[in-house]
């Protein structure tokens, strides 16, 4: 028996032998290997038998996904969409861009240069696969996004006299630190029923590397720290001064500063480097969509009202916006991608528990400001090229741009951007800001860390999500009590309708998490289709 | 030790470069109206510290609901809170503040009963509201979920 029974690796060697590499991931996933976001691949419809008509809500990245797979398996699609311009919350702002915001206040984005504000998503994590699959497939260019420099700022109001210290010091200061408190416990035998005798060496030996401790297990500035920390004085050329190494800081005040907190913020598998953006902007992924399914979308679509019957659905919506002429569209089956804020205010024929769920989910608030300066001061004077600073300053994070490094001319920071996610309330006070407000906002924090505002500010812009009447917030905030009463419900076909979208997904705010809720979606529709 | 006229000369060019540019850029708003302006957030990020309704009502409701309570309508809607009829039940308006309510976030854990009940009593008695009965911080806490707590 053994024998004749091949190993896993053996397994899918066959497989991959027989037929072909795609078969293979196939099984790898279906074994649970390589399953990391639960994409395998582009899907394979079975395509219509009877209801060949398939009416798509929304053309963001969800609804646009699902009319290019399902048209290509045969299905006759058409998308009806709010606003007048593809993409939904994938969307860049660039100079000339003007939007009204809800209460009425203009959003306008004067930069100068190419420099451009991504409203909504702006980095892109490589275990998104479904994502980059796309990506490929649809010829999107990427280019590196640089999620940690450790060059960048962490800063507190109320730490270092306020001044901003460097990432990769505060990082390292505290390993030195815990390395050298760990020697010490090890030395006073404190550790002894926890490690053995051989463990313990060589765990001495690594905590000497590894937070560079001198001979005697301590935490202190040398040569040899200086080749990993940095310099007061960089060794030089010719005869430039002797090279000095820098000094670390101190446990106590790094411990009570709050800084080693926002080293944190890099911990999280979503934000694992390397991570990548599209050039250009985030809305080029949702251009590349729209290029394949233009000529299936109707704009300036406002539905009104969801009604299902025994052989189809009846979508009514207002042609021209709201107050628009008054028109109805049939289709065999309907994908609503629309946010559930918005989805909540529509009339929908589904079960009681979908209305409950479809109604049950709050949107989170985020927002962003953008502003633009006249050149790249933060390269030029702090050696920032790219990366994100942190602050404890109602700002959260300045973003520097990963793109045109070097280049002389305006260039545009993310200089305030936080979400209800991280738990802090800043966001609805920013949301609560005029336009106008929220750049003055930005620019008194900021001056704060990077000096250099007030003389090279140039143009600023914002976004508020709760103040965007076609998602009315940024995304669904679920918690695990909302998923446990509602998540399944709202995924689940209800005769002829099935939702998606982010908050369709356990990634919600992120494009992944729309486009595997799509692909999902547009499966098991299909398998009901050719049921 | 005499500085070396070059390195002087470089340096004033940079610092009139400087003062040039200075002169161009946008003139930062007055120093009062900045404070006033940064006074709406919070002082901790985890509770709100304003106390009073006004300025509770500006740091979050303002958000959707407006600065004249008006709520906002384009594909979805804020509700008003102007000449709402659902605003005529303190315990409704502390209830949603407190648990949220369809997609509007809850605002329970970053708020104490004071502050829930001085934001309330706020909207109930502003944007054309006059509602006389006020909503106390202990019948707040009765309304408080267990996990708030």
């Amino acid at each position: 028996m053994t024998l004749t029974t091949p190993t896993r690796r053996q397994l899918l060697a066959m497989i991959g032998q027989v037929a072909g590499a795609a078969a293979m991931y196939q099984a790898m996933t279906s074994m649970g290997f390589a399953a990391e976001s639960g994409y395998a691949g582009a899907p394979e419809l079975q395509g219509p038998r009877q209801g060949r008509r398939v009416l798509i809500l929304g053309a963001g990245i969800a609804g646009m996904a699902a009319a290019y797979e399902m048209r290509r398996a045969g299905y006759a699609v058409k998308i009806l969409e709010y606003q007048d311009r593809t993409g939904g919350r994938c969307l860049t702002l660039r100079g000339g861009d003007r939007y009204t915001e809800m209460g009425g206040h203009e959003i306008a984005c004067d930069f100068q240069g190419d420099g451009y504000l991504n409203a909504g998503p702006w980095r892109l994590p490589v275990h998104h696969r479904a994502v980059f699959d796309y990506c490929r497939r649809l010829g999107v260019a990427m280019h590196p996004f640089i999620i940690k420099n450790n060059r960048a700022f962490l800063h507190s109001a109320s730490a270092f006299d306020g001044q901003p210290q460097r990432i990769g010091d505060v990082e390292k200061d505290m390993r030195g630190h815990v390395s050298e408190l760990l020697a010490k416990a090890l030395n006073q035998g404190g550790l002894d029923d926890a490690v053995t005798p051989e463990d313990r060496e060589k765990l001495l030996e690594g905590l000497k590397d590894w937070g560079v401790l001198d001979r005697n297990y301590t935490y202190r500035a040398s040569d040899d720290l200086g080749g990993v920390r940095g310099w007061d004085i960089p060794p030089g050329g010719g005869l430039m001064p002797e090279k000095k190494p820098s000094q670390p800081n101190d446990l106590s005040r790094l411990l009570h500063s709050g800084l080693w907190d926002q080293v944190f913020n890099f911990n999280s598998y979503s934000f694992e480097p390397p991570m990548f953006e599209p050039a250009g902007g985030m809305d080029a992924i949702t251009d590349a969509f729209a290029r394949e399914v233009e000529d299936v979308i109707q704009l300036n679509a406002r539905v009104t009202r969801i009604a299902q019957h025994d052989d189809g659905v009846t979508v009514t919506y207002e042609d021209g916006g709201r107050g628009g002429t008054v028109r109805e569209q049939t289709a065999d089956w309907c994908i609503c991608t629309i946010p559930l804020s918005v989805l909540a205010q529509i009339q929908v024929d589904c079960s009681d528990a979908m209305r409950k769920a479809i109604a049950a989910v709050p949107y989170a608030s985020a927002f962003k400001v953008g502003l633009e300066f006249r050149r790249r001061f933060w390269e030029e004077e702090d050696g920032i090229l790219g990366g994100v600073s942190y602050t404890d300053l109602p700002l959260v994070q300045i973003a520097y741009p990963n793109y045109g490094f070097l280049s002389a001319g305006p260039a545009v920071l993310q200089a305030a951007y936080d979400t209800a996610t991280g738990g802090r309330n800043f966001t609805y006070s920013w949301s609560s800001m005029t336009p106008q407000e929220r750049i003055d906002a930005a620019l008194a924090f900021g001056r704060q860390i990077h000096p250099q505002y007030d003389a090279e500010f140039l143009s600023g812009t914002s976004w508020v999500w709760h103040r965007v009447d076609w998602s009315l917030g940024c995304y669904g905030q679920w918690t695990q009590e909302l998923r446990d009463e509602h998540y399944k419900t709202l995924c689940e076909i209800d005769n002829r309708l099935v939702l998606a979208g982010e908050h369709c997904s356990h990634i919600p705010a992120w494009l992944e998490g729309s486009l595997l809720s799509a692909l999902d979606a547009i499966k098991r529709l299909d398998q009901r289709e050719n049921a | 030790m005499t500085p070396n006229p070059l390195y002087l000369f470089a340096a004033l060019t940079v610092l009139a470069t400087g003062a040039l540019a200075q002169q161009t850029s946008t003139p930062p708003p007055p120093a009062q109206d900045i404070d006033t302006l940064l006074s709406r957030f919070s002082d901790d990020p985890d509770h709100f510290t304003q106390t009073d309704g006004a300025d509770l009502y500006r740091a979050t409701c303002q958000a959707c609901h407006m600065e004249d309570g008006r709520g906002a309508m384009g594909a979805g809607a804020h509700p008003p809170l102007a000449g709402n009829p659902k605003m005529r039940s303190k315990h409704f308006l502390a209830g949603v503040i407190l648990t949220g309510y369809h997609a509007m976030p809850r605002f329970g854990h970053m708020m104490s009963d004071d502050q829930v009940a001085a934001v309330t009593n706020y909207v109930r008695s502003h944007f054309g509201n006059d509602f006389p009965d006020v909503i106390t911080a202990a019948e707040v806490a009765d309304l408080r979920p267990p996990e708030d707590e």
